[in-house]
């Protein structure tokens, strides 16, 4: 059974519209992670699910019951804000207990939620500290804590890991994946970070241009990205896009030419597949190694080196122009300005028709 | 700054001002505590003894003068209040909430900064005059609310306050009144009592609209009924009971300077608002 469900939402502020005929639909205990560049309505459409802002037309409904027309307050949804947003003049316990008192909840049962809340968090030595006595991430932890202590069926956590520093961002990850396995409710994390969203959600939604771009599994959104922005906005460095052209051919497997003159045999299937030329061609960097020159599939020159210690990437240029990113052992040998061979690996490479939707090889499902 | 860094030329200009600052209150306390028959002659018999509370006790003496400062009291008092609720609530419309011509309103409120209270002394008493407001409580009080300046700082002060907690409050089930009540009032403490301290010393000081106002010795506030009390013999033979007037009366803002000194000089340097 769905949690939530979002119909049709549009949103615009003054003439701009920012969300267009947005519907997404999440399960019971799900984590769903919105990923997308900054300004792509991922807030905006947290804050209508949360009703600290209206929307034009669509419903939301969280667990049967039409929501949107009720305050924040009713929805049974907590929020987690990305600068976490503590009272500064209330003590951490006051914090959490703020929003069980206008709830009328009784007092034991207020002090119970608040002690466990704080044992699960291990902030039970901070309670009647003022935020302003902690650290970025002890207030994180008290943030989240006065969002568990409601025991909502929703969280909705806006960039909640921006803004601490690495060490501590990868160790609240890690909590908050143990936080969601405790927890009897489904998740929603806005993020702009590809590594938050990868390892924490069930279902990445890729947002772009007002528009969810795609939904789906971390894998599937990497390996089958259904179009052209999630190709380049999902894996890091970004997948390569090459113009090319179906070439004749009769097998079930489209083959394409490069404007380099080079060919590569796909495993995408020919049928399905938008007739002519227009085509995108993507690589990720781990389908392209270097080999001699003459050897590969391409010959190219390196312009450009980054050693990453495990692996190098090489950006490197075809005889046609086109850049492509490929991946080197992290003691490569090459130097910028080499003269070098690529190999691309057509049975994992992607293809893109004219209108962006993406065509992926079947050995990939 | 650096404290530890004040050259010897700098301790000296410091010292130097603060002596100018300090000589004319020594001198006034010094006068005050002279016999007046004393200082008819010379007033330079103030810098030796015999010394006396005499002024004071006839201060004292005069029955009116302790109903006078109750007066200044539940004036200076009562304004403050007013101001500050006033002032919060305005504030909180003008900074958060949503309404038709609120823009328009902040600017008329503004406005009010370019409007000297002299320009309108003369409808505000006629007003008040129909009203029969004069000679009570409310009638001392309540032009003092009129203040466009506190409603713009605290409004100023009002928009500083994250937006998210607001946000936070509202998803915590906060009503807009618990929002403001609980969330962002406490937060305006500083404002507050900046406010404060200066809406009380002005109203204590004020002396030109309850001597128009007031016009029952009954009802004057202590500037307005010290000044009536020296008119006949001051300057001349009462120059050390004039001088016990004056220190009487600046106390209660000796008191409020120095039990506020830190946020007299936040707002001052102007970093009271974030
Ligand atoms: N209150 C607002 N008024 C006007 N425009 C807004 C407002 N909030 C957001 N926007 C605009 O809506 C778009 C989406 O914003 P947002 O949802 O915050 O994006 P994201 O969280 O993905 O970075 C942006 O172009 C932003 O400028
Ligand atoms: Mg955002």
């Amino acid at each position: 059974m769905a949690t939530l469900e979002l119909s049709n939402i549009r949103k615009a502020y003054g003439g701009t519209p920012v969300l267009d005929d947005v519907s997404l639909s999440v399960a019971e205990r799900e984590f769903i992670a919105f990923l997308g560049p900054s300004g792509s309505g991922k807030s905006t459409l947290l804050r209508i699910i949360a009703g600290l802002e209206t929307l034009d037309a669509g419903e939301v409904r969280l667990g049967g019951e039409r929501i949107d027309p009720l305050p924040p307050g009713r929805r049974g949804v907590a929020m987690v804000f990305q600068h976490y947003a503590l009272y500064p003049h209330m003590s951490v316990r006051e914090n959490m207990a703020f929003g069980l008192r206008n709830a009328r909840v009784p007092r034991e049962e207020i002090e119970a939620r608040v002690a466990e809340a704080a044992r699960v968090l291990e902030i039970e030595a901070q309670l009647d500290k003022k935020p302003a006595q902690m650290s970025g991430g002890q207030r994180q932890r008290v943030a989240i804590g006065r969002a568990i202590v409601k025991q909502p069926r929703l969280f909705l956590l806006d960039e909640p890991l921006s803004n601490l520093d690495a060490a501590l961002r990868m160790r609240t990850r890690v909590e908050l994946a143990q936080l969601r396995q405790r927890v009897d409710a489904a998740f929603i994390m806005v993020t702009h970070d590809q590594a938050e969203a990868m390892t924490l959600a069930d279902r990445i939604v890729v947002m772009n241009d007002r528009r969810i771009q795609q939904v789906g599994a971390p894998m599937e959104i990497y390996s089958r990205p259904a179009n052209t922005f999630v190709a380049r906005f999902v894996g890091s460095p970004a997948m390569t896009l090459a113009p090319a052209a179906l070439s004749d051919g009769e097998g079930p497997f489209a083959r394409v030419r490069l404007a380099s003159g080079a060919e590569v045999e796909t495993r995408v299937p020919r049928a399905g597949l938008p007739a002519g030329d227009g085509l995108l061609l993507g690589l990720r960097p781990e389908m392209v190694s270097v080999t001699a020159p003459g050897a590969g599939t391409a010959d190219a020159e390196v312009m450009l080196l980054e050693r990453l210690g495990e692996r190098t990437l090489v950006y490197a240029r075809l005889a046609g122009g086109q850049d492509v990113t490929a991946e080197d052992k992290g003691d490569s040998p090459l130097r910028t300005g080499d003269r070098i061979g690529l190999r691309l690996d057509g049975a994992a490479a992607h293809l893109f028709g004219p209108d962006g939707a993406g065509h992926h090889a079947e050995a990939a499902r | 700054m650096d404290r530890g860094r004040l050259t010897p030329v700098g301790w000296a200009a410091l010292l130097l001002g603060a002596l100018i600052m300090v000589a004319p209150i020594v001198w006034t306390l010094l006068l005050s505590l002279k016999h007046n028959g004393e200082l008819v002659g010379h007033s330079g018999a103030a810098l030796h003894g015999p010394y006396t509370l005499e002024n004071y006790a006839a201060i004292f003496g005069n029955s009116s003068t302790l109903r006078w400062l109750l007066n200044s009291a539940i004036v200076a008092l009562g304004t403050t209040a007013g101001v500050l609720v006033l002032a919060s609530l305005a504030s909180y419309g003008f900074a958060r909430l949503e309404f038709p011509l609120r823009r328009t309103l902040f600017v008329i409120v503004l406005l009010g900064l370019a409007v000297p209270s002299q320009a309108v002394i003369l409808p505000q008493h006629q007003l008040f005059a129909w009203l029969h407001l004069h000679n009570s409580y409310p009638g001392l009080i309540l032009p003092g609310l009129i203040a466009p300046f506190s409603v713009f700082f605290m409004t100023t002060y009002m928009r500083g306050i994250p937006r998210e907690l607001d946000e936070a409050a509202m998803l915590d089930g906060a009503s807009r009144f618990t929002v403001f009540w609980k969330v962002i009032l406490p937060l305006t403490a500083p404002a507050q009592s900046t406010l404060a301290v200066f809406t009380f010393l002005g109203s204590w000081n004020d002396y030109w609209w309850p001597l128009i106002s007031a016009t029952h010795s009954d009802m004057y506030t202590l500037t307005v009924g010290l000044a009536a009390a020296q008119m006949n013999y001051a300057q001349t033979s009462g120059l050390g009971y004039l001088m016990a007037q004056a220190v009487f009366a600046s106390l209660p803002i000796f008191v409020v300077y120095i039990a506020f000194q830190k946020q007299i000089v936040r707002a001052m340097a102007g970093t009271a608002v974030r």
